[in-house]
């Protein structure tokens, strides 16, 4: 046991925490002060508080269509990323011919950012007609290298005797991968979940490029139009701002443990 | 998840006594509430009196009632205040609106920026509308 | 590895189709298709496609004209690229910072202190959330007018006049980065502590009975077990400092000037503000090449052989 005081350490992580926290505070308070948000100085708590910028925000701009488009997007994400990743990974368990090929092909492909593929993305999109709807949407985000290893190395880590013993019973092979591996690979289908809603829910650039009209809009695309649309003294914006973040804090807050290890798995497998 | 050998616990119960079960039913209640609150009081109301300086009821003031509309108020609708200096003003469609007295000979009184939760929601003014006048 | 113990079949009389074996490697091929489709479509064809594109004058209208190196030379005169490709490296740079913060609050985090779980998630709080939120919070916080650090600045009377933060061609790209580490923080914190649970207690123990003071145990013991963990944080630090589109985008726009301007900015712009696609896709090629070239410096930076730990 190492004999060390113990305050210190709580007081460097108060500090750091408040460092972390002050700018939703900030922010927040800025979304329900009732007086012009540009009066120097500003003011720590917030003079004549209201939530009447929340209803404003909520009638000039259609947040319900936006938020509606980013769930139906991430939702379609989800569960193609569910299926395509579990069967790949599970693909990748089994011994085949070109099975290092395929798997060098998919290392590399996690060598290519999403940022880098933007031009010839946009054009396939294109060709194939589905500018402007959810599945050219969701599409670029059906499955992930990451996710593909995460289910990979949690079937792996099934032991083969079940298999066997399954198989002398006679069950099939897709009634195994069903009724056997997919149950045991739970923890492998809640960090895939978790990985995909990220990066579908706050997905900016590729709506950005796709969507053309404004119904299609997903929720940070509106939030970042909104910017642009009027100079005004209150804090519509912010309270924007706050209505988008809430449901992002609340999952968070709701799955914290199932987050943390859905990443670092995630990270560490890849 | 509660194993059946160890723990005699209904297997509907460990479902829904679950935080990713209650909170998204606890949201949708509150929601599913505030909607019936809001359809129940949308009439869009404005009932408040005219008083003068004296704070006497004043009877036939024009009463206006001022829509916003993205940066500035447009008129929308008139009443006459009745005998006890009460209106009621009706269909008020916004969520952000204003109202105004005035009568001939006595001035007009200050607009009073009234601020609601949801559109055309019913409300009742505290304070009364002051008319400055003689 | 699952793999079946082999059928005996005499191969001879089975048709191949009807072989299990056949079956099987059909079966698997099925399963791997559509995540292969999507790479191919996604990935691998845009890349392939891009270095097509920086060869060519492209036009919406008339079929593409082969132009050989052209768009390259542009390259080397066009300012703009420079000036993108500096700041790009700028943020490159910092990410270090922010992993050796982070690696300080994890060494804080992994005592046996109460309440690690909620400093654990009040730091981790800003890495889930939507960037471009994030970069309106931030944008809002370095406000010339009534941001925070001008209200503290002028409080504190460190300045007279209120600092333009992303008005300024020097503090603009600071500020963009600060925005970033914020961001960022959490999530390193989180790697480098699964890493640090992952070292053994004995350890420790044994050295400090051979007499070792912390800070030797730190270097000769936390630093070289803790390397995959920080070449991971380096790998998705450069990364994602890299692609910051969101960020800058939201947070300046690329500006004043071009002083934010990065090299995933610059491509959107060309391609989807002047339609200049063939050039884009040229400096598209530049940016993945660049990208390569960070991965192999993380992987040295950490001690090569992607962070592994040699165990003698």
């Amino acid at each position: 046991m190492r004999r060390y005081p113990r305050w210190p350490i709580h007081l460097a992580l108060i500090l750091t925490s408040f460092v972390m926290l002050v700018p939703f505070y900030w922010v927040f308070k800025t979304s329900i002060s009732g007086e012009n948000i540009f009066n120097y100085p500003p003011s720590i708590i917030p003079r004549d508080p209201n939530l009447f910028y929340y209803v404003d925000v909520w009638y000039a701009i259609p947040f319900a269509r936006y938020f509606l488009n980013s769930v139906i997007v991430t939702v379609l994400t989800i569960a193609a990323n569910i299926l395509l990743n579990a069967m790949a990974g599970y693909a990748l368990t089994r011994g085949f011919r070109g099975k290092t090929f395929v798997l060098m092909l998919f290392l590399s492909c996690m060598m290519v950012p999403f940022q880098a593929t933007i031009i010839p993305a946009y054009l396939i999109t294109a060709k194939l007609g589905l500018l402007d709807s959810y599945l050219g949407l969701a599409l670029p985000q059906f499955s992930t290298i990451i996710c593909i290893f995460v289910f990979k190395a949690s079937f792996d880590a099934i032991p083969a005797s079940l298999i066997d013993a399954a198989k002398v019973d006679g069950l099939s092979e897709w009634r195994i991968i069903w009724t056997i591996m997919m149950p045991l690979a739970k923890s492998a289908m809640a960090t895939n979940v978790i990985l995909s809603f990220i990066w579908s829910w706050n997905n900016f650039l590729w709506p950005l490029i796709m969507t053309r009209s404004p119904e299609m809009q997903t929720l940070p695309l509106g939030l970042s139009r909104f910017l642009s649309y009027q100079e005004d003294t209150t804090g519509a914006l912010y309270a924007f701002c706050i209505m988008v973040l809430a449901p992002g804090i609340l999952l968070f807050l709701l799955a914290q443990k199932e987050f943390i290890q859905g990443l670092t798995s995630g990270a560490t497998k890849g | 998840m509660a194993d059946e050998d160890e723990f005699e616990r209904p297997r509907w119960k460990v479902w829904l006594v679950n935080r990713f079960v209650l909170t998204p039913v606890i949201i949708l209640a509150i929601a599913l509430g505030w909607d019936l609150y809001a359809s129940m009081n949308n009439d869009g109301l404005v009932v408040g009196r005219v008083i003068d300086a004296q704070g006497d009821p004043v009877a036939g003031a024009d009463v206006a009632l001022w829509i916003f509309n993205f940066t500035t108020f447009n008129e929308n609708k008139h009443v006459t205040s009745g005998p006890d200096g009460r209106f009621v003003i009706t269909g008020n469609p916004s969520h952000h609106i204003q109202v105004t007295a005035q009568k001939p000979g006595m001035g007009a009184s200050p607009r009073v920026p009234i601020r609601l939760y949801f559109r055309s929601q019913n409300v009742t003014l505290k304070e009364p509308l002051v008319l400055p006048g003689a | 590895m699952v793999t079946l113990a082999p059928e005996v079949e005499p191969a001879r009389r089975v048709p191949f189709a009807a072989r299990k074996s056949t079956r099987q490697a059909v079966l698997i091929w099925c399963f791997l298709a559509p995540s292969l489709l999507i790479f191919f479509l996604y990935r691998i064809l845009p890349l392939a496609w891009n270095v097509v594109l920086s060869f060519e004058a492209w036009s919406p209208l008339r079929p593409a004209v082969f132009i050989g190196l052209e768009n390259y030379e542009e390259m080397l005169t066009d300012d703009v690229f420079w000036e993108a490709l500096l700041n790009t490296l700028y943020i490159v740079a910092s990410a270090p910072v922010g992993i050796a913060i982070a690696l300080g609050l994890a060494l804080l985090v992994d005592t046996d202190i109460r309440g690690r779980n909620i400093y654990r998630t009040l730091i981790f709080l800003s890495y889930p959330l939507m960037t471009v939120a994030v970069a309106i919070i931030w944008r809002w916080m370095f406000d010339e007018r009534v941001g925070l650090f001008n209200y503290v600045a002028r409080s504190l009377h460190l300045v007279d006049a209120p600092i333009p933060f992303l008005n300024s061609f020097t503090w603009a790209l600071p500020s963009v980065i600060a925005a970033n580490i914020w961001q960022m923080l959490g999530f390193y914190m989180i790697i480098l502590l699964t890493g640090l649970q992952n070292i053994p207690g004995n350890l420790y123990e044994a050295a400090e009975i051979d007499g070792a003071n912390a800070v030797r145990r730190f270097l000769r013991i936390t630093l070289p077990l803790l390397r995959p963990s920080i070449f991971l944080c380096f790998v998705i630090g450069m990364l994602n400092s890299v692609t910051s589109f969101d960020l800058v985008y939201v947070m300046t726009g690329g500006g004043p000037g071009r002083a934010t301007e990065i090299l995933v900015t610059y491509i959107y712009k060309l391609g989807f503000v002047q339609t200049r696609f063939d050039y884009a896709g040229a400096v598209t090629v530049v940016f993945f090449v660049l990208l390569l070239v960070i991965a192999w410096a993380a992987n040295r930076l950490s001690g090569g052989n992607a962070g592994a730990v040699e165990r003698d």
